[in-house]
């Protein structure tokens, strides 16, 4: 495959979906398979031979292997086990904990880190593009909610790179959304990004004015969207069934695939009609039948989306706005479908919500606008987005000293000096935050780190600044000096929920490794594949006309064949290449014979004339 | 790291850039990007934030005038047009940037423009005059008394009432601070009519910083 024509790929890596957009001269462009679909489920299925499917077979695959299927794998990035309690409650699958209090996702025995997991949705989306594009990607934009903190930003870059991508920028989904709707803007005006995915909400308030889209202020919640809404149904279902069949009836892991997939398609059909029907096989004859209706679909998604408009409220308050001075809504992720959002969130802000583009698919453009922008082919337009959470550290006393406020326009940079408090120290502790609260232990953890290096000093003399950045990814970088002496104190942050630069660097040159593997597994398959079908094309041809051959090149033949089916036992692809080439070559004789009796039978019963 | 990586304190305001493009030489009409090459001037960053957005140095500002002159800069710096270049110049770009944004934060917000402005002009910081006006903490004390009332009551129009009129009270102080400045700013007079004023506009600044504390309780409630 060619090298990369310099096309970096945007990524929209979705707790249900996931897809892939390019840049080109007219625009951005959606990665479509043969048959037209993009959208990609994030759904990995591992057989029991180790393989591993990705998207629309593995989603397929859900029921009958519950515990080998991962879904919803965006939940657990840069959590802790202790975060996700209340997600087990519906994962069919296992998760244990992981090191620095990260979570590991239990497949068949073996751990496997989110990280690893959302890589391998991310290879599958890069391994569509290379296919429809024709080119190798090396590089790539990939979204995530604005809302995100720090560590699951890093722990999506992360993924990344063990995708094999060089991630030249982590942007936010609703921003990315504002990019693809508003290309042709050129006034001044003041927009809002409603964005209700399958997993996480925001809602993001830009102003944009002549191709600049800045971010004024972002507010959301990384913990609800869809999921939220199907386990109401879910609840309301396990709920009556119990009710009928006895309270003390357990759900098996396959159930609660079934249940979880039905209370899924019938909130999608509640978006078009006014009830579903459902259906769910409990085995031993009994079956549970329900009727759901819009309203009561409608009653129970009511308090979630009470909750996004909460966000709204705050999204605008920091921005200094009113709902009146939107000019347009813009609804994206594929909960906006449903027509109790659209109808309370266009009340809120007293008008009309826009859902022109496909709002499964919109992220993914943006992604690829922001991709162009990197690659130098848009210089026109430009995105300032701001981080949505405050940066901070603790204080003296278990308090949390903001140095970055939330919705500061990133990159942005705050410094602090710090100093020693027994003579002749050479260590400064220091614990960075993320999150509003007044409090160290209610805030996030980002992460700890030692200034070493502090010249000997009496207590309070030496002066350490350090510098915090948050560049464009939304992504903290930490740095450190001593003014006194000029020293540069070395900075080397643990994260709190995530893995250390050393863990990524080892995972990516074992994922390498094992890529090389899996690689000339893949051809060793394909390669099988192909070496059945010749086998069988000469035995087929043999059968129909084996008495044309000569003996001598009927043995020859014959040796061939044998010579194949013994290569396709081994594991070695060159040897099974190079058997099916001599296969082909031996049965060219019958091949000629076969092709000249094609050629006579066409000629037969046509006129001279005609030819 | 360079030795300018923090922003531009203050107490190095004033000081003079040159007047030329350091690359091509080109008189320079603002002091971040030359208008002929657009490259960059690493050492408008030590002007102040008024200067480097173009924009006199006073309370009074145009918004519109504010935002037009951040975007055009943010065009000329940002680090996304930046990605083909060298990584010095990367990391100036990030630099400047980050600047621009603290710089546009600053200016923006009334409350935050005043306490630089204030710094700018000498003035005392909060931790070293902690004053406020006559009269204002009994105003205040009244009012907190009041709105504890109404919530102990459960009255939220009473509360609602009592945030309106500290709203009041706050946009009135920041008036108050709006001609002190421009009096501070129009005044030929001695250096201790100046310092008066400028520890007036200390004190008011002090005061608008309680009534937002406040505020932000009550609003928090209330959202």
């Amino acid at each position: 495959m060619p090298e990369t024509g310099g096309i970096i790929l945007g990524i929209d890596l979705g707790t249900t979906n996931s897809l892939g957009a390019y840049m080109t001269a007219a625009g951005p462009v959606v990665v479509r398979d043969a048959g037209g679909a993009a959208l990609v489920p994030s759904v990995l299925a591992f057989g029991p031979d180790g393989q591993v499917t990705v998207g629309r077979q593995a989603k397929a695959h859900a029921v009958e292997n519950p515990l080998s299927t991962i879904y919803s794998v965006k939940r657990l990035m840069g959590k802790s086990l202790k975060d996700v309690a209340e997600d087990l409650r519906v994962l069919p699958y296992a998760i244990k904990p992981g090191p620095n209090d990260t979570v590991l996702v239990d497949v068949a025995g073996s751990g496997r880190t989110p990280q690893e997991l959302s890589a391998m949705v991310l290879e599958d989306i890069r391994r569509r593009a290379e296919a429809a594009l024709g080119v190798k990607i090396t590089q790539a934009v990939i979204t995530v909610p604005a809302y995100f903190d720090d560590a699951q930003r890093q722990a999506t870059r992360d993924a990344g790179r063990l995708a094999g991508l060089e991630v030249r920028r982590i942007v936010n989904e609703p921003t990315a959304a504002a990019l693809a709707y508003g290309l042709d803007r050129k006034s001044d005006s003041c927009i809002a990004v409603y964005d209700l995915g399958g997993g996480t909400f925001d809602i993001s308030i830009l102003r944009c004015s002549e191709g600049v889209f800045q971010v004024l202020s972002t507010n959301g919640d990384t913990r609800l969207g869809g999921d939220d809404l199907d386990r109401e149904l879910i609840d309301m279902l396990t709920g009556e069934i119990r009710a009928r069949f006895g309270e003390e009836l357990e759900f098996g892991p396959a159930t609660r695939q079934a249940l979880k997939a039905f209370a899924e398609e019938a909130k999608v059909r509640l978006s078009d009609y006014q009830q579903a029907k459902v259906q769910v096989d409990l085995g031993g004859g009994r079956v549970f039948e329900r009727i759901i209706t819009r309203d009561e679909f409608e009653a129970r998604a009511a308090k979630w989306i009470d909750h996004t408009l909460e966000h709204c409220r705050r999204a605008l308050a920091d921005a200094g706005l009113a709902p009146g001075d939107i000019e347009e809504v813009v609804m994206v992720g594929g909960c906006t479908r449903i027509p109790l959002v659209r109808r309370r969130i266009a009340e809120f802000f007293g008008r009309n919500v826009y859902t022109a583009v496909n709002p499964d698919e919109v992220v993914a453009l943006g992604a690829a606008v922001q991709a162009g922008i990197l690659a130098g082919m848009k210089r026109d337009t430009l995105l300032l987005d701001v981080t949505p959470l405050s940066v901070g550290i603790e204080t003296l006393g278990g308090g949390m000293g903001k140095l970055i406020m939330r919705n500061s326009a990133v990159p942005c940079m705050a410094s602090e000096t710090f100093t020693t408090c027994i003579d002749n120290q050479s260590a400064v502790d220091i614990h960075i935050l993320q999150g509003e609260r007044e409090l160290a232990a209610d805030c996030r953890s980002l992460g700890r780190f030692v200034l070493r290096g502090v010249p000997p000093m009496p207590a309070g003399m030496p002066r350490i600044s350090v510098t915090f950045l948050i560049d464009a990814n939304g992504i903290l970088n930490v740095s450190a000096r001593e003014l006194k002496s000029g020293v540069e104190a070395s900075v080397q942050v643990t994260p709190s929920h995530g893995l250390t630069a050393q863990q990524v660097d080892a995972m990516v040159k074992e994922s390498y490794a094992h890529a090389m593997e899996d690689f000339e597994a893949h051809r060793v398959i394909d390669l099988r594949n192909e070496a059945t079908r010749v086998i069988n094309a000469i035995e087929k041809a043999l059968g129909a006309r084996g008495h044309v051959l000569a003996a001598s090149d009927r043995a020859r033949l014959d040796q061939a064949v044998a010579d194949l089916k013994a290569a396709m036992k081994s594991e070695d692809g060159d040897a099974i290449d190079a058997a099916m080439r001599a296969a082909n070559e031996a049965a060219q004789a019958l091949t000629a014979d076969q092709m000249n009796d094609v050629l006579r039978q066409t000629a037969t019963g046509r006129k001279i004339s005609e030819f | 790291m360079t030795d300018h990586n923090d922003a531009p304190a203050p107490a190095s305001a004033g000081k003079t850039i040159p007047f030329k493009c350091a690359k091509c030489d080109a008189p320079l009409g603002r002091p971040l990007v030359c208008d002929a090459c657009h490259t960059l001037n690493a050492s408008a960053m030590l002007t102040d934030y008024f200067t480097l957005l173009g924009l006199p140095r006073q309370y009074e500002l145009d918004g519109q005038q504010l935002h037009r002159s951040f975007i055009d800069l943010c065009r000329h710096s940002h680090p996304d047009h930046a990605q083909n270049d060298s990584p010095k110049v990367q990391e100036l770009h990030l630099r400047v940037s980050a600047t621009l944004n603290e710089a546009h934060r600053t200016l923006k917000d009334p409350v935050r423009r005043a306490e630089y402005l204030l710094e700018l002009l000498g003035g005392q910081s909060s931790a070293q005059d902690k004053r406020v006006p006559d009269g204002f903490l009994g105003t205040m004390m009244m009012m907190q008394e009041e709105l504890a009332e109404a919530k102990a009551g459960g009255d939220a129009r009473e509360a609602g009432r009592i945030a309106s009129v500290m709203r009041t009270q706050r946009d009135g102080l920041m008036k108050r601070i709006s001609n002190l400045f421009e009096e501070h700013r129009l005044a030929v007079s001695c250096e201790a009519v100046r310092k008066d004023l400028l520890d007036e506009i200390r004190r008011q600044l002090n005061a608008v910083a309680y009534v937002r504390k406040l505020l932000s309780q009550v609003e928090g409630v209330h959202a």
